[in-house]
């Protein structure tokens, strides 16, 4: 391949691919791990032996972890589908029925989330779904009674009911959703089966009370190629997703300052917690004299219960490069690195590809794309420590020498790898930054809110239903990600809490849900953003618990260099055990609070100073938690807890008495 | 031959160094034992043909000692290689060598101090920090169980005290057959589908405890297959 011209990516742009058929298997860890490669191969085999031409292709993942493997297929004539849960039956039906004959498959459809309120064309298929709790489901009676409908007024053929796996709606009642034109009813009731019938599907007219009119609560651009294209692939990242377009258009039309100038606009700030602008950091370490300047990736995902970094490097690798590349022009850096962690090696596989076929591609090396920018892009293996997330640690590790922070200033963008300044940007930090100067500043500032611009991906697990890769604009309220997005808490039990942030943040109570998520919001209730990790908690898990596993977690990765890190993170421990046990005494918390206050102001580094953060936010919410496992110990305490977050149980005030 | 002590005459001087060769370290020994009850001491032409032999011996294992070691040294070799101009190169080596060996032998920490000119003791304070690397040689089976957040809340306690239980050993741990090596990690990115469990690479989501003997079970039918 020679390097690619300038005239030549714009010819990638012009030319838009006619919709022609396909079929995707999502190819991640999630995927993988799932199975995903062997529902790959079938659907190969079974296309052949079926003498079809469907292009099957590997792409990343859309971020539907909880339906993994999940296959999304686009046949002409067809509505697009997406299906979760593929196992060989399922890859059996998408080619004999789905792509043969033109019928879905029951209980695996995931509809989509982009719901409109037109209704164009005739009914095809009707995805049912009953999207109340699990028992006493539905979905059978109303897929049957609407099937009998159709037969009765002679549509039996043309149109087919079939149970969704997932609509995308939660505790709605019954929901229709008519496809093609992804219209959606929510709520339905017996009578309304005729009348969807009669008046949609015959009549082609919208039943308005029915009507979903909420649009996707979503907006996605760190995660916009996910899924939709093949990240092992140059060329589809070129011709499907305007790649390194926006550096074109930098090289071409822009000056350093120019861009810095349009990041400044779009406000943008470090996705990887702290919320530094990005812009600031690229105008520091510009603007520092020196002879060579270094960009860094920072796709050490620590955090555990997070994986959008892993995600994003799996599924869109090039954007990343892309982003760096910018950040690089901006700044004046001719060397980036990648820096992620050893255990995905899927994701460290993939970039390293992305990194050679740009380089064959002329888009890495000397005069990229004709101009005079060079740069080179290398990729380093973190090797399982926490702290390395921490910049100076990172560095060190990079340096290849053991990862402890050192005190800073002199801030890596003065003084960083190798002496040189250096901007560290996370992962998703730097996935925006294409779409921020393809699209303008102005327009990424329209999303979010005043201080925190743009939107932010967070991974939401634990006690969901449906545990996901979620991208909302800033200012989205907890309680529409987890109950709105990911359909509420599993088996129905009552959310206690939610934890932002990770082992560095902390956690928020059931009556904080409707807080707007920004980087200031969350610090006044006592948590961080952090990387995007959140994780939901119900009334069975133990509050001191949860701070142990955490602290746990701090006081393994501590790495020792300072004192208030290494002996107070373990004395906390010791206390928490303690209390854990049943064994605590009375001021155990008031020497927990004085210890957390020491670690905060005194700890070298992030880990340390934000070490204290789930104790002191376990304790702020959830304070008599913490005393029934004094006063009354573990199995008092489990049955308080369970007491207390129900709705109609009264807080019992006095657990001592209850203890005897 | 397998002489037996009745067999060792009575004299063990009559026989050639040739024959003293073949005989293995028991056998030798017995025959000294059985000269020195007789005796009261061990003839001087004796000990001299043993300490022929033992030189022969010692010989031969160390020319198996060196190919060794040059084996170890052409491997750290090619992987400094590939690295050599790198500033900052003593990790990405540390991982190729781990990659090939499974884990980083004390041989080739030495090897690789001796040609990067890096006290073996920074290569040490570099293995020891990080969690990734291994110092022990992993078991034939390597199972890890995931305790990410989303893990631990659904459950990967359990698991881990199952495998407790199951394999005898803590995390972090080789079974003494040197079947299972044990260990428990911080997050594998799956948390979709946990808790989750990784068997020789292979992960499996919502695992639940009852599950576990199954799995260690297949894996020990692999071991019987081979």
């Amino acid at each position: 391949m020679k390097p690619l011209t300038f005239d030549e990516l714009e010819a990638f742009a012009a030319a838009r691919p006619a919709e022609l058929d396909w079929i995707r298997v999502q190819l991640d860890t999630g995927g993988i791990a799932a199975g995903a490669q062997d529902i790959l191969d079938d659907l190969v085999r079974l296309r052949d032996e079926a003498g079809l031409t469907i292009p099957i292709q590997s792409v990343g993942s859309v971020g539907y972890s909880f339906a993994d493997p999940v296959v999304e297929i686009q046949c002409s004539g067809m509505p697009h589908v997406t299906y979760g849960r593929v196992d060989r039956h399922v890859a059996e039906g998408i080619i004999r029925e789905h792509a043969t004959s033109g019928r879905l498959i029951d209980d695996h459809v995931i509809a989509t989330r982009n719901r409109r309120c037109v209704l164009e064309g005739p009914v095809t298929h009707i995805l049912v779904r009953d999207t109340g709790s699990d028992a006493g489901n539905k979905t059978e009676f109303l897929q049957f009674s609407l099937l009998e409908e159709l037969k009765r007024k002679g549509l039996g053929e043309r149109v087919q009911v079939v149970r969704a796996m997932d609509l995308g709606l939660y505790d709605e009642g019954l929901a229709v959703q008519l496809l093609p034109a992804a219209v959606t009813y929510s709520n339905v009731l017996a009578p309304d089966v005729a009348r969807i019938v009669d008046e949609s599907v015959v009549g082609g007219r919208l039943i308005d009370d029915l009507l979903v009119r909420d649009p996707d609560r979503q907006v996605r651009i760190v995660l916009r190629n996910c899924g939709r294209i093949d990240p092992e692939c140059i060329d589809d990242y070129l011709r499907h997703a305007r790649g390194y377009q926006a550096l074109a258009r930098v090289l071409r039309e822009l000056k350093p300052e120019d861009v810095v100038a349009e990041l400044k606009v779009s406000g943008l700030r470090g996705r990887g917690g702290a919320g530094f602008p990005t812009w600031l950091k690229w105008q520091i370490t510009a603007a520092q004299p020196s002879d060579e300047r270094i960009v860094i990736c920072n796709g050490d995902e620590g955090d555990p219960g997070a994986f959008m970094d892993r995600s994003v490097l799996e599924s869109d690798p090039h954007s990343v490069l892309e982003g760096m590349m910018i950040a690089a022009y901006a700044m004046g850096a001719s060397r980036g690195y990648f820096y992620i962690r050893a255990e995905y090696p899927k994701a460290v596989a993939r970039v390293e590809r992305a990194i050679a076929q740009a380089r064959e591609a002329g888009l890495l090396g000397t005069n990229i794309l004709g101009s005079s920018f060079a740069f080179e892009a290398k990729i380093r293996l973190g090797a399982g420590a926490f702290v390395c997330g921490e910049e100076t640690a990172l560095i060190a590790s990079i340096e290849g020498r053991r990862g402890s922070p050192s005190p800073r200033p002199p801030y890596p963008s003065v003084k960083g790898l190798w002496g040189k300044p250096t901007a560290i940007n996370n992962v998703e930090t730097l996935a925006n930054v294409p779409a921020i100067l393809l699209n303008g500043g102005a327009w990424y500032a329209r999303h979010g809110t005043e201080q925190s611009r743009g939107t932010k991906v967070f991974a939401v697990t634990g006690k969901v239903k449906n545990a996901q890769l979620v991208e909302v604009p800033m200012g989205t309220s907890l309680r529409e990600i987890i109950y709105g997005i990911c359909g509420g808490v599993l088996d129905d039990r009552q959310i206690k809490a939610v934890q932002t942030g990770g082992p560095s943040g902390g956690v928020i109570p059931e009556k904080h849900l409707d807080t707007p998520v920004s980087y200031e919001t969350l610090q006044q209730l006592g948590s961080i953003m952090g990387s995007g990790g959140m994780l939901a908690m119900d009334e069975t898990d133990s509050m001191v618990d949860v701070a142990k596993f955490y602290l746990r977690f701090c006081v393994d990765e501590s790495c020792g260099k300072c004192a208030p890190c290494r002996i107070g993170g373990y004395q906390m421990l010791q206390i928490l055990d303690r209390i854990s046990r049943g064994r605590g005494a009375p001021d155990d918390l008031a020497t927990l609070r004085r210890i957390c206050l020491a670690m905060q102001r005194a700890s070298l580094c992030g880990l340390g100073q934000t070490a204290p953060n789930p104790v002191l936010s376990t304790l702020r919410y959830f304070e008599e938690e913490y005393r029934a496992y004094i006063e009354g110990g573990p199995a008092f305490a489990r049955k308080m807890s369970r007491s207390a977050t129900s709705p109609t149980a009264a807080p019992v005030r006095e657990p001592a008495t209850a203890a005897s | 031959m397998t002489p037996t002590p009745t067999t060792v005459p009575s004299e063990g001087h009559d026989r050639g160094p040739l024959e003293l060769a073949q005989c293995d370290e028991g056998t030798l020994l017995g025959m000294l034992d059985e000269l020195e009850r007789r005796h009261g001491y061990i003839p001087r032409d004796v000990s001299d043909q043993l300490a022929r032999l033992i030189d022969m011996r010692l010989e031969k294992i160390q020319r198996i000692q060196g190919k060794l070691d040059s084996t170890l040294r052409r491997d750290v070799l090619r992987h400094v290689d590939a690295w050599r101009d790198e500033e900052g190169n003593l990790i990405m080596i540390l991982h190729a060598i781990q990659n090939e060996y499974g884990y980083v032998p004390r041989e080739a920490a030495m090897e690789l101090s001796r040609e990067l000119g890096v006290k073996l003791a920074r290569i040490y304070e570099v293995l020891t920090f990080y969690h990734y690397f291994k110092l022990q040689p992993p078991g034939r089976h390597t199972v890890v169980v995931c305790n990410g957040t989303a893990c631990y809340l659904k459950g990967a306690t359990d698991l881990i005290n199952e495998l407790r239980t199951r394999l005898g050993i803590a995390e972090g741990q080789t079974t003494p057959d040197r079947a299972f090596h044990f260990d428990v990690v911080r997050c594998i990115g799956c948390c979709g589908m946990s808790p989750a469990l990784v068997v020789d690479g292979k992960t499996h989501g919502r695992v639940k405890s009852s599950e576990i003997s199954a799995l260690l079970e297949e894996a020990r039918k692999k071991d019987a297959a081979r």
